[in-house]
């Protein structure tokens, strides 16, 4: 069996700010501190989130519940896993191509929309916005905003131009590649957006990288 | 005797990790969580306390403040208690501190993307005054009706020819949720609306928390023909001279002479230190 954080305490209180940063800031790419060893086809940065959030108070949805996976998350974050996408507070997708639709995942009811789902989404890469790649993306919201979008942006490696985003959290816009998701998750992650503010929260993760995109964030082009 | 770094045990702390997470996810909405008995009773600060217990590590440096003030017995005792049970180090400067945690006021020194401000809250419910129930409220907030606190600042139109609400002004998050920004005064609520800074709001004995996140809409509620308005003194600091700050009116002696200061202690040594250089 692997090992889980080193140091549990401490690992998942600097992973926490970096996902609350992410969530506070949207489509900005930050850098988890801690990789922690996980079975495939866990990515370390998923692992990373699933030991900083869940516990036996969490229900957790697996894509691919394989045993030794299922073994692995039981042992050191002791989550109750969820035999349908509807009834999880965390889902795991470690394959997005053959992903359920985003309208499987529960929403929250209109007096609690908090109890609503919240996707870790394995994709294959995240391209940062040009100036966000240095220092875990910090800072980076002046020189990707859109002032500094009078120039051209330079491609980054991953991203074939990205997809601009507004929304809370983002001054003007904010423009990040998110590569390796089917073809019509844009359109259904529009269609909920109808029912704000039920909805999904979404945690990208490729890499040492997290970008969060919560319910609010608006897709403005890609 | 020894405790788990920052007093709560790890069960809670992702407990409240999560609840930040979905008040950030749903700028302005109340998440309930389940509020920890802590060492100092309700009313005291224990909701901003254990948010601030869930954020903290090592490398943080806590500011508390407490009316604006550094030195008194609220934001002392606070910050005494986290750097016995965190270790973390602690300042009264806002420019070095990575968490601010705040009774009632917003520092005067703009705040940056790298800090985090944690609000104490006593009532997270803006419409509690106007409607006892939670189920109600809650049906409310659903359904974005706001019409009984847009009544209530209209009657205080039609009774003082004025909106009489000074402090714990309503603010609308994103447009969306109403809000309590806490019992802060008005003067502080334009600093809320595009903030560099996230702001994260506990209420422990309603076992109750919110966020506001950076870049987003706050707007006091006002109406076309009262706009809202912040407080004006014709007086200025009597300590640094400045004109631009929130003032307090401190008596001085016996036979009532008072004078005005700045509320935020912070800001206004800062100022009398640089006159003196």
């Amino acid at each position: 069996m692997l090992a889980a954080f080193a140091n549990p305490v401490f690992d998942s209180q600097r992973t926490f700010r970096e996902l609350l940063q992410a969530m506070a800031r949207p489509a900005v790419p930050r850098l988890l501190p801690v990789l922690p060893p996980s079975p495939a086809p866990i990515a370390p940065a998923a692992m990373a989130i699933l030991l900083t959030l869940c516990d036996a108070t969490t229900s957790v949805w697996l894509q691919q519940p394989d045993d030794n996976v299922v073994r692995h998350v039981r042992f050191h974050a002791g989550v109750k896993l969820a035999e349908q996408p509807l009834d999880a507070d965390f889902a795991l997708i470690t394959d997005p191509l053959s992903m359920p639709p985003l309208d499987a995942f529960a929403r929250g009811d209109m007096r609690y929309p908090d109890r609503s789902a919240s996707l870790i989404v394995q994709v294959t890469a995240l391209g940062a916005s040009p100036c966000a790649q240095g220092e875990a993306g910090r800072g980076s919201l002046t020189l990707a905003s859109t002032q500094a979008r009078a120039t051209p942006p330079q491609p980054s490696p991953a991203s074939r131009g990205g997809s601009r985003f507004a929304g809370p959290g983002i001054r003007d816009t904010e423009t990040v590649a998110i590569d390796g998701l089917p073809h019509d998750f844009w359109q259904q992650r529009a269609a909920l957006a109808a029912q704000l503010p039920l909805g999904i929260d979404l945690y990208f993760v490729a890499a040492q990288h997290v970008v969060a995109l919560p319910r609010t964030t608006r897709l403005l082009e890609s | 005797m020894t405790y788990n770094f920052a007093f709560l045990d790890e069960d809670t702390k992702r407990m409240l990790r999560r609840a930040l997470l979905k008040a950030v996810a749903i700028p302005g909405y109340q998440v309930p969580f389940g509020s920890r008995e802590m060492p100092l009773p309700y009313g005291w600060g224990t909701g901003g306390i254990q948010v601030t217990a869930a954020l903290l590590g090592p490398d943080d440096v806590l500011k508390v403040i407490d009316q604006g003030a550094d030195d008194t017995t609220n934001a002392v005792n606070i910050r005494r208690f986290f750097a016995r049970v965190a270790g973390v180090a602690t300042t009264e400067h806002t420019v070095d501190a990575t968490l601010i945690q705040t009774r009632h006021r917003i520092p005067e020194t703009s705040l940056r993307e790298d800090q985090i401000l944690v609000f104490q809250v006593p009532e997270p419910e803006p419409l509690r005054t106007l409607e006892p129930r939670e189920a109600e409220t809650r049906t409310l907030h659903a359904l974005a009706d706001y019409g009984l606190m847009h009544v209530k600042l209209y009657e205080d139109i039609a009774q003082y020819g004025h909106i009489a609400t000074s402090y714990d002004y309503p603010v609308l998050v994103d447009g969306r949720y109403l809000t309590s920004p806490s019992p802060i005064p008005k003067f502080d609520n334009p600093k809320m609306d595009q903030s560099p800074a996230l702001m994260l709001f506990g209420a422990g004995r309603e076992k109750r928390l919110y966020a506001i996140p950076p870049y987003t809409s706050v707007e006091s509620l006002a109406f076309e023909d009262h706009p809202f308005e912040i407080q004006r003194w014709e007086h200025h600091c009597e300590l640094c001279g400045s004109r631009e700050s929130y003032l307090d009116e401190v008596v001085v002696d016996d036979r009532g002479s008072r004078m005005f200061v700045c509320s935020d202690t912070d800001f206004c040594s800062g100022r009398r230190a640089e006159a003196q250089a």
